[in-house]
């Protein structure tokens, strides 16, 4: 004599189809003996509820259940071998389900325990096979300031003595991580090696900063060419150009040079934005000085009010 | 081993159904130089991503998920079992110091 299959699904009597198929896909996620390999019980359970369900889901069987047409034993559903059925055969009956075990779930665990890597290291074929990848190995990596903007190739020393050559792409940032495939320690039973993981630290620049793409720099610049204005080198990341300062330009006045910041990885580059500073010659020049001291326009100045001129 | 042909209609599914599932890697037939081979566990494993996409409403990448962790699991039990199984033939004292040593730890 069969369950009630409105109890087996924890329905009401009058629930809605939405309702019973709601209740079914709930108690499936748990109890599909394919979800839970290790439990005996569930494949009983399952074969409840989708039985069921089979009665239950389709409205037509339903009603006639409701009219007592047919009862629920009809319901049951014929043996079905699930897929643990197959995985779980012992050795080399389950040869097929064999191909897609993985052990990356303890992979880790192999490779400090040598009995758990022998015991993971006998079996053979499978997906990632009884084979190992290989642990990574960390690198701590200091790159110029210039080499980071602008991209670089740097040669490592590995522990064993050999040397990797590492491509800094341009734009690289500080404590960025470079993985580079398979120059970890190689890995167990045929299985690939680790990767090395080279953490950045960028060695600041004493005159450039970065702000993502961008370059700042502070520009220096006499009062003449304040004044009048003038052409001045000024250093960018890949080389000194040549810069128009504009007449009357003033300290703080900030000048963009287009596409002479950090190279990005489709060949773009930021920009530099260079502010200026005035500076006065280092020893007083008497003529500046009378100059100034007869200047009524600019004693009448007060640059710390704002709106005069 | 189960011809494509055979394969399809035992486990009630589209030639192009299966043809995806085996080129996301959810099924790995037996390739020889001519034709496809599939298995009875083949044959199960396509019954439970059935069940999993029709019964539970799993997405593709849900699926994906699901296998993945499936592979674990099993690859993990096959390596207890095995464990179990050689430790069943250690002498009775390398037992008795195993036991005490994971009563110890489980505390």
């Amino acid at each position: 004599m069969s369950a009630n299959p409105y109890q087996v699904l924890g329905v009401k009597p009058d629930a809605s189809q939405e309702n019973i198929r709601a209740a079914y896909r709930k108690l499936a996620k748990k109890l599909h003996p394919d979800l839970n390999p290790g439990n005996k019980d569930a494949e009983e359970r399952f074969k409840e509820i989708s039985g069921a369900y089979d009665l239950l889901g389709d409205p037509e069987k339903r009603a006639r259940f409701d009219r007592g047409e047919i009862d629920a034993s009809g319901a049951e559903r014929p043996q079905q071998t699930y897929y643990r059925d197959f995985a779980q055969r012992p050795g080399a009956a389950s040869g097929d389900a064999r191909r897609y075990e993985s052990t990356e779930g303890f992979a880790d665990f192999a490779e400090s325990d040598d009995i758990l890597a022998e015991l993971f290291g006998r079996s053979h074929g499978g997906k990632a096979g009884i084979r190992m990848r290989g642990p990574d190995i960390p690198f701590h990596l200091h790159v110029d300031f210039l080499d980071a903007v602008n991209g670089a190739t740097r040669r490592l020393a590995l522990p064993d003595g050999s040397t990797l050559d590492v491509t800094i792409p341009p734009g690289i940032r500080n404590g960025q991580i470079l993985r580079l495939k398979g120059k970890g320690r190689p890995g167990l039973g045929g299985g690939p090696s680790g990767d090395a993981l080279i953490e950045i630290e960028i060695v600041p620049h004493p005159s450039f900063t970065r702000q993502g793409d961008d370059i700042r720099l502070d520009l220096p610049i006499s009062l003449s060419e304040a004044v009048l204005g003038g052409r001045v080198d000024v250093p960018t990341p890949t080389g000194p150009v040549t810069m128009t300062i504009p007449k009357g330009s003033n300290s703080g006045t900030v000048l963009r040079i287009r596409g002479k910041g950090v190279g990005r990885r489709d060949g773009m580059r930021g920009d530099e934005y260079v502010t200026l500073t005035i500076v006065l010659p280092r020893t007083l020049d008497p003529a500046l000085e009378s100059f100034i001291s007869g200047w009524e326009a600019g004693r009448r100045f007060n640059p710390r009010e704002g709106g005069s001129s | 081993m189960l011809e494509y042909e055979e394969f399809c209609l035992r486990a009630r599914l589209e030639g192009a159904t299966v043809d995806a599932w085996v080129a996301a890697g959810w099924l790995i037939p037996e390739r020889t130089e001519t034709r496809r081979g599939f298995s009875e566990a083949d044959l199960a494993r396509a019954q439970l991503i059935k069940d999993l996409s029709r019964d539970l409403g799993v997405n593709d990448e849900g699926i994906a998920v699901i296998l993945d962790l499936l592979d674990q699991i099993h690859g993990l039990r096959r390596g207890l079992r095995t464990l179990s199984a050689a430790l069943a033939q250690l002498p009775a004292n390398a037992r008795a110091d195993l036991r005490r040593e994971l009563r110890d730890r489980s505390e």
